[in-house]
């Protein structure tokens, strides 16, 4: 009763063409919808509460216009919204109540910050009278969440929403990407708005200006090093991916035949085909690609932030080489790495700009070292993981049969951890835009939800979760959005009965000391099923082909679970505090 | 540890002030002395903070990761050279019938203090200066007994000439000038 008394019902929406109006006063709750709508928002991940109650009634009259999914915990929401602006490169939409809906929300968006990832959070709170007075399910959510957003505000006015939710979208998409929380009190949900709705697109802040396009003399300056150079090794990121600069960055491994690397997230925006390409980097990465970063005498870094995963001790990090940094985000440049010529600035724009400005090169023999490495690699590593004598499955098989099957074309959503890590070592990334991972934050828990969010955002692609059996039951509630929606995700657990990166570690470097790394798992078919989800278990290698095939054959959301060695590590690896070239292969 | 001043340009909303200081938090920052008023143009505000830091490469990359605050118009990141600064400072001195009186003249012309308000039993001094003057002027009047004492945090403009129009929105690198 108390949320109802200020509502209008709407009866014509207008068009989504800037700006939008409305004849009629409406109230707030209203307001958020038809603003949303503005935006171009077709879906929202969300769960309902006291807080938020009168938008969800709103919602309810707008159910042909937005596609609202009931997630199962507000975590499975963020990580949904995140999968889907991954895929999509449009922010992803949650909607949660106060207090634990909110903060439930809180590892999601700490994930979407650390990689860089565009989505609006709109988050109920009690009413504005009772702000600060421990009123029921009220959390100082804009507290919890300064850290962790690129902007966050509080609505306490109904006709304030539609200028703020046209900077919340501006904010988070624009520039570096960035998860953007809004936190309206339940009376400005309420309150009949006293101007008529007016929603305007956000195209300038007196106090935001994210560079685009690079100034004319860091590119000159960075093309400068680039033609001059020897040895160049280009090290691509995410930022390639969210500036769409996939083409502009071939074009510029074609033109001066410079060797490429992928950081994790950077994974996909070059087909694993392409001779330029010469792996991934980090503490998984491959042997070449982190051996010869203590070699080349320029790196090239672009849309990537040289994390600690990459970089292994800095102080004997590419010590030799010169750096061209391109990156969006200025507070990137010289935070880890020391720039000799930044180029700050989205990276399609950077890329187009340097381009006419390189000359036509020929590096086939530096290009060779990498094959020098990239052999014995094959033969240490990558041939015995392929075709293993042991009598159980390794996790490498299954990744790259799975990505033969698959012509190295679907959507990959890893979760965290040594399956992870396998799945970018092995799967052959052949298209764009075709690898979704928690990178910095390495949240467990994210690819179920991740892998859905992905799905609705790309129905038309084949999408695999690839997930490890702890990480699975962090989220595993999510398996019932799934079942509800139909759509059809696969979703491989990788099952070794251990938290598997972690007891590697503990292998390696605490003495076999294996504390609390041992799972005793549930029957996860039999769970599946109990949601509505068919799937089957594969313990011989003998029936992985056809397993595979069985699972993606299925128009449903289908699991299947792979038994697979118990107590495989993942090598490479750059120990933590060890230095680049001194990657391990044993 | 050198002493950096850090000028910060702001809208005026609620909250700037947390959002600012959580970047210092989180690298374990200390704030020496924060103050925040309204500026000359109506909604911005200015922060000055001072801090110590042994890294100027560090205050450098604080700087650029408090311009990244939405709200955040600009940051400029001084060395005490680069500025001029002063702290106000106020002290309640007991002045019991039958002490020793204060010596008025050394405390206007010597250290440029002025009694504020008078009372009975006590007055109030107030003392604008550096740090440094400020301390010096209080071993001064110490012996006459200090009942309280308050120092304001630093203000500061900076030496170059530029004014604020010349560098907002538009000049988040020009710091260290």
């Amino acid at each position: 009763m108390e949320f109802n008394e200020n509502q209008t019902q709407v009866a014509d929406i207008a068009e989504p063409v800037a700006p939008v109006t409305t004849p009629e006063l409406i109230n707030g709750s209203h307001a958020v919808i038809q603003s949303l709508i503005a935006e171009g928002v077709e879906t929202i991940f969300g769960y309902p509460g006291g807080a938020i109650m009168p938008v969800y009634d709103a919602i309810y009259d707008y159910q042909e216009q937005v596609n609202h999914i009931l997630v199962r915990h507000e975590q499975g929401a963020a990580h949904a919204a995140e999968g889907f602006a991954r895929i999509t490169g449009q922010v992803g939409v949650c909607l949660v109540t106060s207090g634990p809906g909110a903060t439930n929300l809180v590892t999601g968006i700490a994930d979407a910050i650390i990689d860089s990832t565009p989505m609006v959070c709109i988050v109920g709170q009690v009413a504005s009278h009772l702000l600060g007075t421990d009123a029921f399910q009220e959390t100082d959510v804009m507290g919890v969440t300064i850290p962790i957003t690129k902007w966050n505000y509080q609505i306490t006015n109904a006709d304030e929403i539609p200028e703020i939710i046209a900077k919340a979208f501006y904010i988070a998409k624009s520039g570096r990407p960035g998860p953007v929380l809004l936190d309206i009190t339940k009376d400005a949900q309420q309150k009949l708005m006293t101007k008529p709705f007016v929603h305007k697109k956000c195209e300038k802040l007196i106090s935001y200006h994210p560079r685009l396009s690079p100034k004319e003399d860091q590119v000159v300056a960075a093309a400068k090093l680039i033609n001059e150079a020897k040895k160049p090794f280009l090290f691509f990121g995410h930022g390639v991916q969210i500036a769409g600069a996939e083409q502009e960055l071939i074009q510029l491994l074609e033109k001066t035949d410079i060797p490429a690397a992928s950081t994790l997230l950077g994974l996909s925006s070059v087909s694993v085909d392409h001779p330029n390409y010469v792996g991934w980097l980090g503490m998984h990465g491959n042997y070449g690609t982190n051996v010869l970063t203590n070699q080349c005498d320029l790196i090239i870094a672009v849309g990537m932030r040289f994390d600690d995963r990459v970089t292994g001790d800095l102080s004997r990090y590419a010590k030799q080489a010169k750096v061209v940094h391109i990156e969006i985000d200025p507070a990137e440049i010289d935070k880890i790495v020391k720039a000799d010529a930044p180029v700050v600035g989205d990276a399609k724009k950077a890329l187009e700009l340097l381009i006419p400005l390189l000359k036509e090169n020929d590096h086939k023999a530096w290009r060779a070292e990498f094959d020098k490495f990239a052999q014995i690699e094959d033969e240490k590593i990558t041939q015995p993981e392929l075709a293993p004598t042991t009598e159980k499955i390794k996790m490498a098989e299954v990744i790259r049969t799975l990505s033969d099957k698959t012509k190295g074309e679907a959507v990959i959503v890893a979760d965290v951890g040594q399956h992870q890590m396998m799945t970018a070592r092995y799967y052959q990334f052949k298209k764009p835009n075709s690898f979704i991972t928690s990178g910095g934050l390495g949240t467990m828990g994210y690819a179920l939800p991740a892998s859905f969010g992905a799905k609705v955002g790309a129905p038309d692609r084949e999408v695999v979760a690839i997930i490890g059996d702890g990480c699975f039951q962090m989220t595993i509630q999510e398996l019932g959005t799934i079942a509800q929606s139909g759509l059809p995700v696969k979703i491989i657990i990788l099952n070794n009965n251990f938290l598997g990166m972690v007891r590697q570690w503990q292998q390696l470097f605490h003495q076999k000391r294996y504390s609390f790394v041992e799972l005793q798992n549930p029957d996860f078919i039999t769970i599946a099923k109990g949601f509505g989800i068919d799937g089957h278990t594969c313990g011989a290698r003998e029936d992985l082909n056809d397993s595979l095939d069985k699972m993606l054959a299925s128009d449903k959301p289908y699991l299947l679970e792979v038994l697979v060695e118990k107590e495989e590590n993942v090598f490479p690896m750059v120990p933590t505090g060890a230095c680049v070239a001194d990657i391990r292969l044993e | 540890m050198t002493a950096y001043t850090i000028c910060v340009f702001t809208e005026n909303t609620i909250g700037i002030l947390n959002k600012i200081t959580t970047i210092l938090t989180r690298r374990r920052i200390n704030i020496d002395s924060l103050t925040v008023s309204e500026t000359e143009r109506k909604g911005i505000s200015r922060f000055t903070i001072v801090i110590h830091h042994e890294s100027r490469e560090a205050v450098e990359k604080l700087v650029r990761q408090i311009r990244k605050v939405i709200e955040v118009l600009a940051v400029f990141g001084y060395l005490n050279e680069d500025i001029a600064y002063n702290e106000i400072a106020m002290f309640k001195i007991s002045t019991p019938i039958g002490a020793k009186p204060l010596d008025i003249e050394t405390i206007n012309k010597t250290h440029k203090a002025w009694v504020v308000y008078w009372h009975l039993t006590y007055v109030i001094i107030q003392k604008t200066g550096t740090e440094e003057e400020i301390f010096e002027f209080f071993d001064y009047i110490k012996p006459h007994g200090i009942l309280e004492f308050v120092r304001s945090g630093r203000v500061a403009v900076s030496k170059s000439p530029q004014t604020l129009v010349d560098y907002l929105p538009e000049a988040e690198w020009e710091y260290y000038q």
